[in-house]
């Protein structure tokens, strides 16, 4: 019923769902033990239902919450999120998920803006490092071998993001795909 | 139309959803008479909750597509009367307690709160309103906790009283107990029966049939988005097309048809009491039941 | 677990402060001490916030939020006491490693700026009913529809988390693979969220109507069942933060100058 605005009041609702996607995500890939976090599904998920702003807005109030209830670290990273939110916002406006080959594009640069994104905040608040083990064991052997620090902080970021991002944009193409159309409808932006 | 008692208004109501095949209210006429109780009946995809989303203003607010007809509260048109006004006209209580919670306000009483705060209510009336509906739902010892801590029965009260606090003059309830145990059920009827007294107009929708036919003066029995019949229980359930529709029917009148017993006025029983009223009175005439056997 | 929220009951000064006072604390201590890179300036801070930590009974539970990022902490100092680009100096030898002392030194500043973030965040988010904070803000301006949406999202998640042991107990019993191969866990992966979404979406709808039906998209003045006041503390406070602030600001700037 929201005038002159796209964030109906479906969409407002949406987005703390989208959140507990996200957090939902990360509770089932821990539980089954995937060596994976798979905690943006809900952020791609509210992205490709209602565009790349709701993306971002989810994507930001979800390191937000995580911030204020879990980890205060997560806040800076809401920067990232909202990369995620709003290329996957972008990608799917393109129909850049219409076929396999194309969402592993869409994956990879989902991946490369991610990483982006965090490096320099990896650089700025952890001298580089991304806390993840495997990530942090190449940074410092990259360290050792006497590699610029942007790029170790790079490749530390980038093994960690490929494998998650690329999933998780096909998971959430897969539930996409399979919701109701009039569900899907509902949570559209009033264009 | 025009008549003072006359409360809602629809006329030649047809409504399909975007993306749907079919409409799913077709050329419904229907009047209800202000303080009147009306229950609607139907299978499932009947149009049932359509229709109270066309009365509640969802349709074509929330859900958009193609609305034809008129539909008239007090006179004045529905789809297009301002928001703020509606609300104050119109209460919707839905399906599941859970969902109806706003998820935003973290004790009972600031739930009731928000769709006063909604509307700007200034603070002195807002806590007496809040005070007066918790009492009235038995909701006011349990004001400090936490909405999503109750009973799925407290929770619809809670639901029901967030709606009532607005002083709507109309309350639709879309299967308000369907979710619910038994008891939650009856707390759920108990609340309508109080609601009466008061004299508002009330729709409900619900499957219970037996519990249903006391509380309500007239059914509505809607079938794929056509208004079938719009009668007192009596004459709805006693039709023998009713069980063609699939919606069932009270388990004393499937009974009643079954024995052939049918009341002084040649309809079947709907309700308990009316039954065993009607048993008593053919002891009592001293004919043997076994007679209406076959 | 009904909200998201660490806030522990009390009835302290710092408890009694407008939260967007605490909000404001956090913010101007994080950003001075990324405009110093002094591990004084930021070690002042530290001791401060967890004054505030201590004076509002929230210690103990500060422990266990820095608890949460020791290991990354840690592994800072050996990393860049090993690896940094700038480390000349040795300090000392552990095991055959040499740490330097420049990169020891860079790691304590890393540590104090996110030990401060954290304790200064703390000390906010255990002393303030979070529905509180979003109602703060809104009455200072924010929009009450982005205010819904983070007041809800502190309750809905955990309603959501409240449901998935439910789901994930359906799909067990129909003999869902959780322990096999990678490939059997992804498939249970699928099975697992793809319900859960589903019925959030078909909840989320629900709970749009209900609150329409509430007025939630009236236009016009709201008022508010609980007002949070302003009191005198909170007005010096604030000032003395903007003074900060500003003399921060200043003084870096004829820093880069000079």
């Amino acid at each position: 019923m929201a005038k002159n605005s796209k964030l109906t009041t479906a969409i407002l609702v949406l987005i703390p769902v989208a959140v507990g996607i996200n957090y939902a995500g990360k509770l089932f890939a821990s539980a089954l033990k995937l060596p994976l976090w798979l905690d943006s599904i809900g952020t791609m998920l509210s992205a490709v239902l209602a565009g790349p702003i709701v993306g971002a807005i989810s994507g930001a109030i979800n390191n937000i919450i995580y911030g204020l209830t879990t980890d205060p670290v997560s806040f800076v990273y809401a920067l990232t999120s909202i990369g995620i939110g709003v290329s996957v916002g972008f990608l799917a406006k393109g129909k850049m998920f219409n076929n396999a080959f194309r969402t592993l594009l869409s994956g990879l640069i989902v991946a490369l803006v991610a990483t982006v994104i965090s490096v320099p905040i990896n650089v700025v608040f952890w001298g580089g490092q991304t806390g993840n083990v495997w990530g942090d064991a190449l940074f410092a052997f990259l360290q050792s071998k006497n590699v610029g620090i942007w790029v170790s902080s790079f490749f530390d970021e980038i093994v960690v993001d490929l494998v998650d991002k690329v999933l998780c944009v096909f998971i959430t193409f897969g539930i996409f795909k399979a919701l109701p159309k009039t569900l899907v409808y509902t949570f559209k932006g009033e264009e | 139309m025009g008549d003072v008692s006359t409360k809602i208004s629809i006329e030649h109501l047809t409504y399909k959803y975007p993306f749907a095949k079919n409409v799913s209210l077709e050329d419904i006429t229907l009047s209800i008479d202000a303080g009147q109780s009306i229950g609607i009946i139907g299978r499932n995809g009947a149009g049932k909750s359509t229709l109270c989303y066309v009365l509640s203003g969802l349709i074509p607010r929330f859900f958009h597509g193609k609305i034809t007809g008129k539909v008239t509260i007090d006179g004045e048109d529905v789809p297009t009367m301002p928001v703020e006004k509606l609300i104050r006209k119109v209460g919707l209580v839905l399906q599941n307690p859970f969902s109806q919670i706003s998820g935003a306000k973290m004790t009972v009483y600031e739930e009731v709160a928000f769709g006063l705060e909604n509307l700007g209510i200034e603070k002195d009336e807002m806590h007496e309103r809040i005070d007066t509906v918790l009492r009235q739902f038995d909701l006011y010892k349990k004001k400090d906790e936490n909405p999503f801590e109750l009973s799925g029965g407290q929770l619809q009260r809670l639901a029901i009283a967030s709606v009532l606090v607005l002083k709507p003059e109309i309350l639709i309830l879309d299967e308000p107990t369907s979710q619910l145990d038994p008891r939650g059920t009856t707390e759920v009827f108990e609340t309508i029966s109080q609601l009466k007294t008061l004299g508002i107009t009330i729709l409900i929708v619900e499957h219970k049939f037996e519990k249903l036919v006391e509380y309500v003066d007239k059914i509505a029995l809607l079938h794929e988005g056509k208004l079938l019949g719009y009668d007192t229980a009596e004459h709805i359930f006693s039709t023998s097309e009713i069980e063609t529709y699939g919606v069932g029917q009270p388990i004393y009148t499937a009974l009643c048809k079954r024995m052939g017993l049918k009341k002084a006025n040649g309809y079947y029983p709907v309700s308990f009491g009316e039954t065993v009223a009607l048993l008593n009175g053919l002891k009592g005439s001293g004919m043997d039941r076994r007679t209406y056997n076959g | 677990m009904k909200v998201l929220s660490l806030y522990v009951e009390n009835d302290t000064f710092i408890h009694k402060l407008e939260p967007i006072t605490k909000l404001l604390y956090a913010l101007i201590s994080i950003v001075i001490t990324f405009l110093f890179p002094s591990i004084m300036v930021g070690a002042v801070f530290v001791a401060f916030s967890l004054l505030l930590a201590i004076s509002a009974k929230v210690f103990k539970r500060m422990l266990l939020l820095l608890n949460v990022v020791l290991i990354v902490l840690l592994s800072m100092v050996i990393i860049q006491g090993l690896f940094y680009r700038q480390n000349v100096t040795p300090a000392f030898k552990l095991w055959g490693l040499t740490f330097y002392k420049e990169g020891l030194l860079y790691s304590l500043l890393l540590i104090v700026r996110v030990v401060n973030m954290i304790i200064s965040f703390g000390v906010l988010i255990l002393t303030t009913r979070p529905s509180d904070l979003v109602d703060n803000l809104v009455q200072k301006g924010l929009s009450p529809r982005f205010g819904y949406v983070l007041a809800s999202v502190l309750q809905i998640i955990p309603q959501m988390l409240s449901t998935t042991s439910t789901i994930t107990d359906a799909q067990r019993s129909r003999g869902l693979e959780t322990e096999g191969n990678l490939f059997q866990r992804f498939s249970a992966f699928f099975a697992l969220l793809g319900p859960l979404v589903l019925n959030s979406l078909v909840e989320a709808r629900e709970r749009a109507m209900a609150i329409e039906i509430r007025g939630f998209s009236v236009e016009g003045k709201r008022t508010f069942v609980r007002q949070i006041p302003e009191t005198k503390a909170d007005r010096w406070i604030k000032i003395s933060l903007y003074v900060a602030f500003i003399v921060a600001v200043v003084w870096r700037i004829i820093l880069w100058v000079m």
